[in-house]
């Protein structure tokens, strides 16, 4: 069995978090996502441009939670987590690149307006 | 910004009105009537013999895996009862609602249920038996068992642990309360869209069904969180990834879907609550939204979810047919990696739910390859069972027999998941009910799997077996029924009959029909022989007890320690040499598990607050399905509140003593007692002390 730690809070896990980290991570992430609300609600860009932006911007949301809130690091200790997040990788190809190819097929055959759709950037 | 709906409407009670309480419809009296029958007994005697005290300090507080396992399996029996009772409805409405001369019973035009009743019984069997019945019961055994297998004293985070048991019951307790408060959803299990959606369900049904799945999905994910840590972090010394017992491999593929794929669902539902609450659109079919979005995000978890439920189940097989034919698990290796690369495939798949909508042949060609690839494992998985049974002393016990049971529903299952794969046949018997017993042949390998597991792992949670007799009474007319009710539901389904009918306008279909109700018929009686097994099996626990290892044939470290099990699980954590560590120690003559020195053990605290917990979830869930603004956002602050005050509590757990584990190990060797068994205090009772 694992030698106890007498506090808790004296895990290593526990002991690399930073309420600094943890607070920016918190406001990056609310405010890059404040942002994204905004651009969704103007209806001023392009569909093309919108998309774009939209995915810049979950980007910067999702590294912006990697690195500042879970402070994650190609370290030793850390490792457990980098893993966790490389599985990520191949699950959001296929959730995101098979819907993503399942709805470019499946519009033109439910959609009638999807091209004009597209083209109008609504 | 709220969506403004028509109807009264109170600051204090929201929604919530008298007329809301269903009491003239006969059915939902009869059911009130037959769960106070349930309830008064057991409150009664709970207060008769004063064992309200001794409930809340070893059960409610407790942090034990194995109690922890033990409500989980009861939340998820009570359901399954409570789902079986919506099948035999179905089933019967079906019978009585065939043709336009079909008698008319109740308030029904014909048959008994008139359609919107109807329609939430088959969303509420649906939701039960997935969700709340099959899933939670197979967590309960992965609950207990797994931190046996592996060696460990508990889970890696018990305190995590019992929050992600009383998130589930929150869940359930929203669904148990629809039936006597409001309405269930009437959408089916999987929110059909756009029927979700505020103008075509503006009831309170739509709310409870997803209220209880978001709590509930949320205890699971973490449940998945806790497992995954469990396996990885706290195996006993020696116990290298590939001496792990298979149940324990199954698990880890199973949680590991449960974490990706349940936050999706987390997700979708999160979506559909803004449309019906905050007046978005993200799946109506105007102002930039899209319904098949929502069908396509409840799938990407929905298909994962399958596998969450089949692998445990297959993980349980694993463990009964190489005990029973007293021989080691054919092609150990070659099974992990079949159950690795399911999990792996679950992810590929889900669009196999809706080859009908209208995508691509590429993409329909696709989805079709993935699925059927998921037979190759699988059909792996069955020649490896065939071959362990191949030449093993084989023994018929209950828990083999179904066992056996499940290994040929896979085949009756599988090979027509095989026939659904190939859009062609899946655009011709798409929405019939030939799908309908599909996936039922399938849920059902992990019911004979948790039947199997129950009858297989009770003697070592109890300390006493179950009642061989009344239990295969209960394997052969559960059995008897499967075959009645879906061979005659393939063929239905050939013919065209459609799902969720209330009314068939087919007479031809009756002798089907009959056949059906026939099956059901023996599934009541599988029901009474399950409750005289578990009757005779407490009036007879003095005789039936046993010692470590009940079937003298199993193989893994769970049959090494004491039974029952104490609640420190091992005297002194065991040093593993080998893959099915129990059986080489045993086949090696090791079977003494008295140590030299005993060590003190260090124990978490019990604590109130993971109850308090699900108690306010539930709050929260009520609260926003009736539109209680100040309920539900007092229950949210609460759940905040708590958690921030429990995490500055300074509750270090508790240290058994060495002399003491000793005293409690030698008296139960002696007696087969735990006479000295004590429980670990609850945190915030020693405030007062």
């Amino acid at each position: 069995m694992n030698p106890h730690p007498a506090d808790p809070l004296d895990h290593p896990d526990v002991r690399n978090a930073s309420a600094v980290g943890f607070v920016a991570g918190y406001a990056a992430s609310v405010g890059l996502m404040a942002i994204a609300l905004m651009v969704t609600l103007q209806h001023e860009m392009s569909y093309a441009g919108f998309v774009i932006a939209i995915a810049i911007l979950a980007g910067l949301a999702l590294l912006a939670q990697a690195l500042l809130m879970f402070q994650l690091n190609l370290s030793g200790a850390q490792r457990w987590k980098t893993i966790s997040l490389l599985l990520v990788v191949p699950l959001f190809v296929l959730s995101i690149g098979l819907t993503g190819w399942m709805f470019h097929t499946l519009y033109p055959r439910t959609m009638l307006d999807f091209m004009q759709v597209q083209g109008n950037g609504m | 910004m709220l969506v403004h709906l028509q109807g009264a409407w109170t600051p204090w009670l929201g929604r919530l009105t008298l007329s809301q309480i269903p009491y003239n419809s006969p059915i939902v009296l009869g059911a009130f009537v037959f769960a106070l029958l349930m309830a008064v007994p057991i409150v009664a005697l709970f207060t008769y013999y004063r064992r309200w005290g001794y409930l809340i300090r070893e059960w409610i507080t407790t942090l034990d895996h194995k109690k922890i396992g033990v409500m989980y399996i009861i939340i998820g029996l009570v359901m399954l009862l409570r789902g079986f009772i919506d099948g035999v409805m179905i089933r019967t409405q079906q019978l009585l609602a065939d043709g336009p001369r079909s008698a008319a019973h109740l308030q029904a035009v014909h048959g008994y249920l008139p359609p919107f009743h109807f329609d939430q019984i088959y969303s509420s069997h649906g939701t039960i038996m997935i969700i709340f019945a099959v899933t939670v019961v197979l967590t309960g055994f992965q609950n207990i068992i797994v931190p046996l297998q592996i060696g460990a004293r508990d889970m890696a985070f018990p305190y995590l642990n019992a929050v992600s048991l009383w998130l589930t019951a929150a869940g359930a307790a929203l669904v148990m309360i629809s039936l006597f408060v409001g309405d269930f959803s009437h959408a089916g299990w999987v929110g059909i869209i756009p029927l979700t959606e505020l103008p075509y369900s503006p009831g309170v049904g739509v709310d409870y069904w997803d209220w209880a799945l978001q709590l509930s999905s949320l205890g699971t994910t973490l449940g998945a969180l806790n497992l995954i840590t469990t396996i990885v972090m706290m195996r006993a010394p020696g116990m290298r990834w590939f001496r792990m017992p298979f149940f324990t491999w199954a698990t880890l593929s199973t949680q590991t879907i449960g974490l990706t794929a349940f936050p999706v669902l987390g997700v979708a539902l999160a979506l559909l609550s803004c449309d019906r609450y905050l007046g978005t659109h993200f799946y109506t079919a105007g102002l930039g939204g899209n319904l098949m979005l929502y069908t396509d995000l409840f799938w990407i978890w929905g298909h994962p979810e399958v596998y969450f439920i089949i692998l445990p189940a297959w993980g349980i097989m694993s463990e009964v047919i190489p005990t029973f034919s007293e021989k080691a698990l054919f092609g150990y290796t070659v099974m992990v990696a079949a159950t690795l690369s399911i999990a792996g495939l679950s992810w590929a798949v889900w669009l196999h739910h809706f080859f009908t909508m209208g995508a691509g042949p590429g993409v329909n060609l696709v989805f079709s390859v993935s699925t059927m690839l998921v037979g190759i494992p699988t059909g792996v998985k069955v020649f490896n069972w065939s071959l362990t049974l191949y030449r093993g002393r084989l023994r018929f016990e209950t828990p083999m027999l179904w066992a056996i049971g499940a290994l040929f529903l896979l085949l009756v299952g599988g090979l027509t998941g095989m026939m659904l794969a190939i859009p062609a046949i899946n655009y011709t018997v798409h929405n019939s009910v030939f799908v309908v017993a599909h996936f039922h042949t399938m849920f059902l390998v992990s019911v004979f799997g948790i039947f199997a597991g129950l009858m297989y792992w009770f003697p070592k949670v109890f300390g006493f077996r179950l009642d061989e007799h009344s239990g295969r009474r209960f394997f052969t007319f559960f059995s008897l029924g499967t075959v009645f009710v879906f061979a005659a539901m393939y063929i239905l389904g050939l013919m065209g009959m459609t799902r969720r009918l209330d009314y068939l306008y087919d007479p031809h279909w009756q002798p089907l029909l009959i056949i059906q109700e026939f099956g059901i018929f023996l599934y009541c009686v599988s029901v009474f022989y399950f409750c005289k097994m578990i009757y005779v099996s407490i009036r007879d626990r003095a005789k039936e007890a046993h010692g470590q290892d009940v079937w003298q044939t199993s193989r893994t470290l769970e049959w090494m320690t004491q039974t029952p099990v104490p609640f420190y699980n091992f005297a002194v954590i065991p040093v593993v040499h080998g893959r099915d560590a129990w059986a080489m120690r045993r086949d090696s003559g090791l079977t003494a598990t008295s140590p030299d020195q005993y060590e003190d053990i260090h124990l978490p605290n019990n604590t109130i607050v993971p109850a308090l917990l699900g108690g306010l979830a539930f709050g929260f869930g009520f609260g926003m399905v009736w539109r209680i603004w100040w309920l539900a956002g007092f229950s949210l602050l609460g759940i905040i509140g708590l958690v921030i005050l429990r995490s500055f509590a300074d509750d270090k757990g508790f240290t058994l003593k060495a002399a003491m584990v000793r005293r409690m190990e030698r008296n139960h060797e002696d007696t087969g007692i735990m006479t000295d068994h004590i429980s670990p205090p609850v945190a915030e009772l020693m405030l007062f002390q």
